[in-house]
């Protein structure tokens, strides 16, 4: 008897799910993108984690209000300031730990908020066709080609300065039709398979049909796309707040770029004006090797590959 | 001295789950004018046999042993620019997926006369039209179709065109995978006609591979049938279809239905062909084997001359 | 002139097509130009009595799969009415429409896409029985355990958390078997079953088939290409030729004694497998199709050797009896010799040249 089906009565004792997950979490462990992506995730992780220590340790390591008596200018960074201190004399490591927690909330809550609006919109279009896609799609388009930093800018200079969460709002309102269009694509391809036809013979209404046997199938899409939504959201908020539109009442790693370029310490003080840039692009790649490892977890043409005959 | 002489050959594949041993020790030989058909179930080893004869596995497999003689030259031990000259020239190819491997953004005309003038780049244009306009003759296409892109054919008019495409160098062997396998049973018949009358014309070997058996019984002067990475029977197509020694072409001869003679109950075969991931120590087939033993488990069969011409890998027969 | 429904006479009929079509416009141009009619099924009428295996066959663009489609009201037809057990089905909403999903499944042809690859066995067999809302949910295990020992899959223990791409071929489509029979249906329209798979799988298919006919006493619809599965599998065979029906009888007098150019055609070009001492050859194909007069006249007139033109080419034939309870649409179909008679038998083409 062959090695499998002595195997498969294991096999079947397993969960299907689990046996899914290890699989994928194996094809991505093997993937040297992946890896990267996710271990600099991890330490920006760490970092918005530990961005709760520095102000318990001592006042004057609150990343807004925490000030040196002793300093109360820029400094270069030394044993009592790790990465020195800014303008006011501010812990500079303090508030890149707290840049981080913020990158986070912001990227990972603007993209979801697309990611579900997209995939709503797109299946619904996709699935129901005709009028209601065209009216949606049209919406879609209309909203795509809108410059999203410009637009923002505007409703900034309108309306004053911007609370974080609006912004995160704003984001994930301009951001949702690309998704949505993938989703759509997706959804189009999925309503010709055999198996929703399948399934209609089986019975199944409208509804039971998109969420039981298109959305599983349209989600692990929906996730790889939130990845990547996730850089944008973080770039957009980085811009925002480096033209002056951030929340003036957070501290994210585009104010800190603000706060440099605002005093005049561009030139002069690269010991605060590196950490937050290079924080910003590490974290935008990171995202997009994530999410890059994850397209090829979920591309059925590179996993079957060695599989078949 | 035969065209094609295959001896031990074994092909592995690199798989996340470890070496998949396709095919494991496989020997023929095809003499020049005659045709081979390899039948079994997908999974079996035959496609690769084809890609292999083609030099074009996938990049995870390879040979691990023996040899592909082709007039004396071993294509094993080819380089991939050696191998480039050999394929089209020598050996050519009638795809399983025909109908994809036309480019549908060129008219069929100018991909015929490129992948001829790859090879023939001492032709001129006429000269090079004239003769796609020959091979056009040849496979009964219609010359008013020669300028057409290929989406205005139909399917049989496309696979025509690439059995043309084929034959275009004049090679000594034609490997056709699963040629028919979309067409409709009338355009299946009158390509099967074709091609075994192109080859009696031009004297060249073909290797059909099919998992249809009436379809290789319908060409071909030879069967190899295989299982599990393995040749299990081989002899000519009345010795094998007539007289089937091993249980496993029996059990497919007999749970394939005929449309004329008496009509018999089918026999299904059970089960499943086992994973070819990991060493098999005794016979393939001995899960599904009627006529298995307790020692068909342990060791491996051994090659049986049952008629002259007619082996069978089983030691029951 | 169009076409009659077949003379035929069917005692305790389930399911009856009458005079019904299917009418395809594909997309034209930007400008809406150069959309085409496309004719898939023509006033095709049917009558298939309960309890037996009925073939459809024929070749792709015949419409056999549309009619089987029209059947499980996965489309509606053009024209025409649908009887399942005299009542009148062509557009049934709601409530009625549910009640009809679960007298009347279908199989699919390729199980590799007709199972969701992200719903396990299990979630798929009980689909039809969750989404009808048969009996006690907490059954539900029990009877798919059961339905997927009926169609051979056992332990059933075993496949019942397992998903699409961790089974084979033959065994998919034994899992599509099992959840279409899992309501009881009463009829079972099976399209194409075994042409995806291997070779080898088929005969399991067909066994399971007849097991589902034996067991349940289901009404089976079997469509296919394959004359020889036909013969195999089915009670009676309708042969389809670009939406019209052809000819009509039970399988083996089809099979043996065929009336209608397009069946011996097809019987022709099917290759023999077997001891063939004397098979005939009709030679009844043109090779090259020639040109149609006339829209009115027979559909098969443009490939037909035996066709002569001022009749074929002009009238619609009529039915023609060619056997008992067999008919053929062709002017020279008849009984016992004419059309019907074989050339001397070829010897033996298995073996080749």
């Amino acid at each position: 008897m062959s090695k499998m089906l002595k195997a498969s009565p294991q096999l079947a004792r397993r969960h299907p799910w689990q046996e899914r997950l290890a699989e994928d979490w194996r094809v991505f462990r093997g993937n040297l993108l992946g890896r990267i992506g996710m271990g600099l995730l991890i330490l920006f992780g760490l970092m918005a984690v530990c961005s709760y220590i520095p102000p318990m340790v001592n006042a004057m390591y609150h990343p807004m209000t925490g000030v040196d008596p002793l300093v109360l200018k820029a400094t270069p960074p030394s044993l009592r300031h790790w990465l020195g201190t800014d303008f006011m004399g501010r812990d500079i490591f303090s508030q890149l730990l707290a840049g981080a927690r913020v990158a986070f909330m912001v990227g990972v809550s603007a993209a979801f908020m697309a990611v579900v609006l997209g995939t709503a919109f797109g299946m619904t279009a996709g699935y129901m066709g005709g009028f209601t896609e065209t009216v949606l799609m049209r919406l879609a388009d209309m909203i795509m080609v809108m410059p999203t930093l410009l637009i923002i800018l505007m409703l900034a200079a309108l309306f004053g300065k911007l609370n974080i969460w609006t912004i995160v709002l704003m984001i994930a309102l301009f951001r949702w039709p690309s998704v949505s269009r993938v989703i759509r694509a997706q959804t189009l391809s999925l309503k010709q398979r055999p198996f929703i036809d399948a399934a209609r013979v089986a019975g199944a209404s409208h509804t039971r049909i998109i969420f039981r046997h298109i959305m599983p199938n349209v989600l692990p899409l929906a996730f790889l796309y939130m990845t990547f939504r996730v850089t944008a959201a973080i770039v957009i908020e980085a811009g925002l707040a480096f033209l002056g539109f951030g929340d003036p009442g957070t501290v994210s790693w585009g104010m800190m770029l603000q706060w440099v370029w605002k005093t005049g310490h561009m030139f002069t003080a690269p010991y605060w004006l590196l950490p937050p840039g290079i924080c910003i692009s590490l974290i935008t790649l990171s995202f997009y090797m994530l999410g890059r490892a994850m397209d090829e977890v979920l591309d059925p043409r590179l996993r079957e590959e060695g599989q078949r005959e | 001295m035969p065209l094609l002489c295959v001896e031990n050959l074994c092909i592995g594949y690199h798989t996340k789950k470890g070496l998949l041993k396709a095919v494991e020790g496989v020997s023929f030989s095809l003499e020049a004018g005659s045709s081979l058909g390899l039948v079994g179930e997908s999974g079996c080893g035959k496609t690769t046999i084809g890609m292999a004869l083609m030099g074009l596995l996938p990049p995870n497999g390879a040979i691990s042993e023996g040899r592909i003689l082709l007039d004396g030259v071993d294509l094993a031990q080819l380089s991939e620019e050696e191998l480039r000259q050999v394929r089209w020239r020598d050996v050519a190819m009638i795809f399983q997926a025909a109908m994809n491997a036309l480019n549908p953004v060129q008219r069929v005309s100018w991909q015929m006369t490129e992948a001829i003038s790859t090879h023939r780049p001492e032709l001129s244009k006429d000269e090079l039209l004239r003769q796609v306009e020959g091979l056009f003759q040849l496979v009964g296409l219609p010359l008013a179709r020669l300028h057409d892109f290929p989406h205005q054919y139909s399917g049989g008019m496309k696979q025509r065109a690439i059995i043309a495409m084929a034959l275009a160098l004049n090679p000594k062997l034609i490997i056709a995978d699963e040629p028919t396998t979309a067409l409709d049973v009338v355009v299946q018949d009158q390509i099967l006609k074709e091609t075994k009358a192109l080859q009696e014309q031009f004297n060249m070997g073909i290797i059909f591979i099919s998992h249809d058996i009436s379809i290789v019984a319908e060409v071909c002067h030879h069967i190899g049938v295989m299982y599990a990475g393995q040749l299990v029977e081989s002899g000519s197509t009345d010795q094998v279809f007539y007289a089937p020694r091993h249980p496993y072409t029996q059990a497919l001869v007999n749970s394939f239905p005929t449309l004329t003679g008496e009509k018999k109950k089918l026999t299904p075969i059970p089960g499943e062909p086992p994973n070819l991931i990991g060493t098999i120590p005794g016979c393939r087939f001995c899960d599904r084997c009627p006529r298995s033993e307790a020692f068909c488990k342990l060791e491996p069969p051994q090659w049986q001359e049952v008629e002259a011409g007619h082996r069978v890998l089983c030691d029951h027969c | 002139m169009s076409p009659q429904p077949p003379p035929i006479n069917v005692t305790d009929p389930i399911l009856a097509l009458e005079r019904v079509s299917r009418i395809y416009f594909t997309k034209g141009n930007i400008f809406g130009r150069g959309g085409q009619r496309v004719v898939a099924l023509n006033q095709l009428s049917l009558t298939i009595g309960r309890g037996e295996v009925f073939g459809l066959v024929g070749e792709s663009g015949s419409g056999k799969t549309t009619a089987g489609r029209l059947i499980v009201r996965l489309e509606e037809p053009d024209e025409g009415t649908i009887r399942l057990e005299g009542k009148d089905i062509t557009h049934l909403k709601g409530r009625q429409m549910r009640d009809y999903r679960r007298r009347v499944q279908m199989v699919f042809q390729d199980p590799y896409q007709s199972l969701n690859p992200q719903v396990s066995i299990a979630d798929s067999v009980a689909e039809p029985l969750i989404t009808n809302r048969i009996g006690d949910p907490r059954d539900y295990l029990q009877r798919v355990l059961e339905v997927l020992n009926t169609v051979g899959l056992s332990p059933a223990e075993d496949f019942v958390y397992r998903f699409p791409h961790q089974l084979s071929g033959g065994q998919r489509q034994r899992v599509a078997i099992a959840r279409a029979i899992v309501v009881q249906p009463g009829l079972l329209v099976a399209d194409e079953p075994t042409s995806m798979l291997d070779a080898s799988y088929s005969a399991q298919i067909f066994d399971i088939l007849l097991g589902v006919r034996g067991q349940m006493g289901a009404t089976i619809i079997f469509i296919t290409h394959s004359l020889a599965a036909a013969r195999y599998l089915c009670d009676r065979i309708a042969v389809i030729y670009h939406g019209h029906l052809m000819e009509i009888g039970p399988a083996a007098s089809v099979i043996a004694n065929p009336k209608h150019p397009y069946t011996q055609a097809l019987i022709d070009a099917t290759p023999k497998f077997g001891r063939c001492e004397a098979v005939p050859v009709y030679g009844t194909l043109l090779s090259a199709p020639r040109e149609a007069a006339d829209l009115a006249g027979c559909p098969f007139f443009p490939r037909c050797r035996r066709a002569e033109r001022l009749l074929c080419s002009r009238s619609y034939p009529d039915w023609h009896p060619a056997g008992p309870e067999q008919v053929a649409l062709c002017h020279f179909a008849q009984p016992d010799h004419g059309a019907g008679a074989p050339a001397p038998g070829e010897a033996c083409r298995l073996g080749g040249a």
